[in-house]
């Protein structure tokens, strides 16, 4: 079986540097895309040289209280993006990694971002990890983390979190659950956590938290000033580097320049023709499909909603309590409804249409997520009954580029796009009757 | 040929038609209330002691054509739950009062969703089902056990009392230690029943008064004892993985020269699993009972206790090796496969893993991959 395709953790960050160095001398772009390949290389780099600085690696799933692994010298390794920045390097990378998963006998039905993990263990070529940590948010498969830990010798801790967790023995459940993490990384590194330090990455995490809502204010604008090279850099900050100086100076540079842009009425393309909202995942598959809507349909992508804060997401209570604080982040953090109800889920796409002003959804169907699978038309009806943004559904893998053709895609959103322009709600919406 | 079971023969009138029975129609025909329940975090005895009839929402041993379902669950899921969505779309649930799930996987929360969304029923619940097996979860799944009586009791217009839950307790423990008697006389070098009708019996536990299900359960032994049964195969099999509750498929498997002496599967063994500690105040035990009295099933994040107890139950039962049928789709089951594997290889015991569509009969391939299987088992033997 051939392992030449695999790209190492040195590959990557070695690949991203050199992207980010062409970037800066490419014409048109945010200035904020080289800024944001700046911090995805941080990112890598922090875990290859890990070990040099006396530091941990943690790979680890959704809904992590990462601000305590910054605090306790934790370096995490979030095995989603590391799929998704694969793609953006080498996209044979994936597709490799999943047929070694399934040589193990890992069934393909289950989710990519986890196979890819598992592949890339099997062939040693997944960075050196000290432990692994996982939730039960968000989903069946983080049974993996345990599962391949045990193979490879790695310990693991998963946090346990209620279904419903808006009750004060749920909130207490979960705050505890925190505590018990933080013994386990006590006693596996051998260091006990500075609570003062502890605060200051809650500080800085909450600071993230504000710049990514008044990012989001800022994307309501007609025309929406967020380019399609710059959609993930909100997504980027929160998930991989909440409680870092770095992950805030970047969003801030980042909302400084789109709110340079609405002052100068510069919008992501000149004649912005459809506001896309993503309700299922964003095409990690495909680096270039943003850009490409962009410029065939002027159809410019304004939101994600796993990139969605709940409300107003005030979810620092008491700076004096930063355990406190990040169980209540969860609850209104990004991605928190992934693992909820489907309504929930709808709610927030709903929202978000509505918010950001959106013509039409677009949902991934995404082959090995069961969550999606089983909600995709309730979403739909939802933000049809609510809002009249109609969807579409594409079958997909997230991060697997061969599974569909890209003309496929590109005829379901040919027709997808002329469905929409043609509309009655369409064209009321943009006034053009 | 062994005489048929009369016992078994009664209980399989009373719970047919599938769903809506005999049973079903009798109990709603007195002004009773029916409650569907998913998975098994939902303690039967809470809806029993309510006074109401809990009702497994499952498939049968008829296969089910999903093109319906697949409107609205995408056929990248568990065929399990596109039938059961598929059944309640064409309105074979609809002698349902309620329907109580938990979040035992994501496909389950997602078939709650749309039941909500789109049929919603008098009374709706979903619980939380704890991955690990410590205190902690005990102490979390009770307060949503709490949750839920009070919910339930607020339906039924009066609190639920303990005195109820601990009368239901006893009764479905009485059920369990009847199951659990049948599991014991199949290690017999000759098991007096079949994988078949093991399954008929567990199926019946969840669709019918738990009470007339205990007495038929002590016919049904006392007919063993008196007819001498024997079932007469080669190779003795275990099958695990996906619950199936198509009995043809098992059928199907014991056509061929075997029988299935044993089974892991969440509606066969772990029903008869253990007792809730009548010691304790009853919401707490059945809090205890359902995450740490059974054995660690798919769902647990820590499987390697669900990996010992399919090894020690192959040995026990003296398997001659083992058929894992998983669903398709299942991410629990998935992860398992690897390591399930490798340490039946190491204990001796061969597995073949076979992944198939709820409720659909074996198909050649399936079939061609048992027979093999066999033959393999009979080249061991010799």
């Amino acid at each position: 079986m051939s392992t030449s395709n695999l790209i190492t953790a040195e590959e990557l960050a070695g690949a991203i540097k050199m992207a980010g160095e062409g970037i800066k001398k490419k014409p048109g772009l945010m200035k904020s895309t080289a800024r944001s390949m700046e911090l995805v290389h941080k990112y890598v780099e922090r875990i290859v040289t890990a070990k040099d600085k006396g530091k941990w690696v943690a790979t680890h799933g959704t809904q992590q209280p990462l601000e305590i692994y910054e605090a306790m010298d934790v370096v995490g390794l979030f095995i989603e993006f590391w799929g998704v920045i694969s793609d953006v390097v080498k996209l044979e990378s994936v597709p490799e990694a999943l047929s070694i998963s399934a040589s193990t006998g890992t069934p393909g039905e289950v989710c990519s971002f986890f196979r890819n993990m598992d592949g890339l263990m099997h062939a040693g070529k997944w960075p050196h990890t000290d432990f692994m940590l996982y939730a039960t948010s968000s989903c069946d498969n983080v049974k993996a983390y345990y599962t391949l830990g045990r193979r490879y010798g790695i310990p693991s801790f998963g946090l346990e979190r209620p279904y419903l967790p808006y009750t004060p023995k749920a909130m207490e459940h979960w705050k505890n659950e925190h505590k018990r993490l933080i013994a386990f990384l006590e006693e596996q590194t051998g260091k006990k956590l500075d609570y003062d330090r502890l605060k200051e990455a809650v500080r800085l995490s909450y600071r993230l938290t504000e710049l990514s809502l008044e990012i989001d204010k800022l994307a309501r604008h007609v025309p929406c000033p967020l380019s399609a090279e710059c959609f993930g850099g909100v997504l980027i900050a929160l998930r991989l580097m909440p409680g870092t100086q770095e992950a805030v100076d970047f969003l801030t540079a980042l909302r400084d320049e789109l709110q340079e842009r609405v002052d100068n009425g510069i919008g992501a393309v000149k004649n912005e023709r459809f506001r896309v909202l993503w309700s299922c995942f964003t095409p990690f598959w495909d680096p270039t499909l943003l850009g490409y809507m962009q410029q065939k349909y002027g159809a410019v992508s304004v939101g994600e909603v796993l990139a969605n804060w709940r409300g107003e997401a005030k979810w620092m209570l008491d700076p004096e309590d930063p355990l406190g604080n990040l169980a209540y982040k969860t609850q209104l953090a990004p991605g928190n409804c992934q693992y909820a109800s489907s309504e929930d889920w709808a709610e927030n796409v709903v929202d978000q249409a509505r918010r950001l002003k959106a013509d039409g959804a677009i949902f991934n169907n995404n082959w090995g997520c069961k969550q999606a699978s089983g909600m995709g038309t309730l979403v739909r009806d939802e933000l049809l009954r609510n809002c009249s943004v109609p969807s579409v559904t594409l079958n997909v893998d997230v991060i697997d580029s061969t599974f569909v053709t890209r003309a496929e895609i590109e005829s379901q959103l040919d027709s997808f796009f002329e469905m929409i322009e043609t509309s009655k709600v369409y064209k009321e919406r943009r006034n053009l009757q | 040929m062994n005489t048929p079971l009369k016992a078994l023969d009664e209980m399989i009138r009373l719970t047919s038609p599938f769903p809506e029975s005999v049973t079903v129609k009798d109990w709603k025909a007195t002004g009773r209330k029916v409650i569907g329940w998913f998975n098994p975090y939902i303690p039967e005895e809470i809806i029993h002691a309510a006074g109401m009839l809990p009702f497994e929402v499952t498939g049968d041993n008829e296969p089910v054509q999903t093109q319906g379902a697949e409107a609205y669950i995408y056929s990248n899921s568990c065929s399990k739950i596109r039938t059961c969505w598929q059944m309640q779309l064409d309105g074979k649930y609809n002698f349902l009062d309620g329907y109580v799930s938990s979040s035992m996987c994501d496909q389950d929360k997602r078939l709650f969703s749309l039941w909500k969304y789109y049929k919603k029923l008098p009374y709706m619940e979903i619980l939380y089902a704890p991955r690990k097996r410590d205190e902690e979860a005990v102490q979390l799944y009770l307060a949503d056990l709490e949750d839920f009586r009070n919910r339930f009791s607020e339906y039924r217009l009066s609190r639920i009392p303990d005195r109820d839950i601990a009368n239901s307790i006893k009764v479905y423990n009485r059920g369990r230690e009847l199951m659990y008697e049948l599991y014991e006389l199949r290690k017999r070098d000759r098991p007096p029943v079949t994988g078949t009708e093991t399954l008929e019996v567990t199926k019946a536990a969840a669709r019918m008064p738990r009470e007339r299900f205990n007495e038929l359960m002590e016919q049904l032994l006392g007919e063993i004892q008196s007819t001498g049964r024997e079932i007469k195969k080669a190779r003795r099999l275990m099958v695990i993985g996906s619950d199936l509750h198509n009995a043809n498929q098992m059928a199907a498997l014991e056509a061929l020269d075997a029988v299935v002496v044993v089974d892991e599967m969440d509606i066969g063994i772990r029903r008869a699993w253990g007792q809730v500690d009548t010691q304790l105040p009853p919401m707490e035990a059945l809090a205890r009972y359902y995450v740490l009295g059974r054995p660690v099933d798919k769902h647990n994040w820590i499987s390697d206790g669900r990996l010992e107890f399919i090894g020690d139950m192959a040995e026990q039962y003296k398997v001659d090796g083992i058929l894992s049928e998983d669903v398709r789709f299942c991410t629990y089951n998935g992860w398992d496969k690897f390591d399930l594997k490798k340490q039946m290889e190491k204990r001796g015991i061969p597995i073949l893993q076979i992944d198939l569509e709820y409720g659909h009969l074996a198909g050649a391939q399936v079939k061609i991959r048992a027979d093999a299987f066999l033959e393999m088992l009979e080249s061991r033997a010799s």
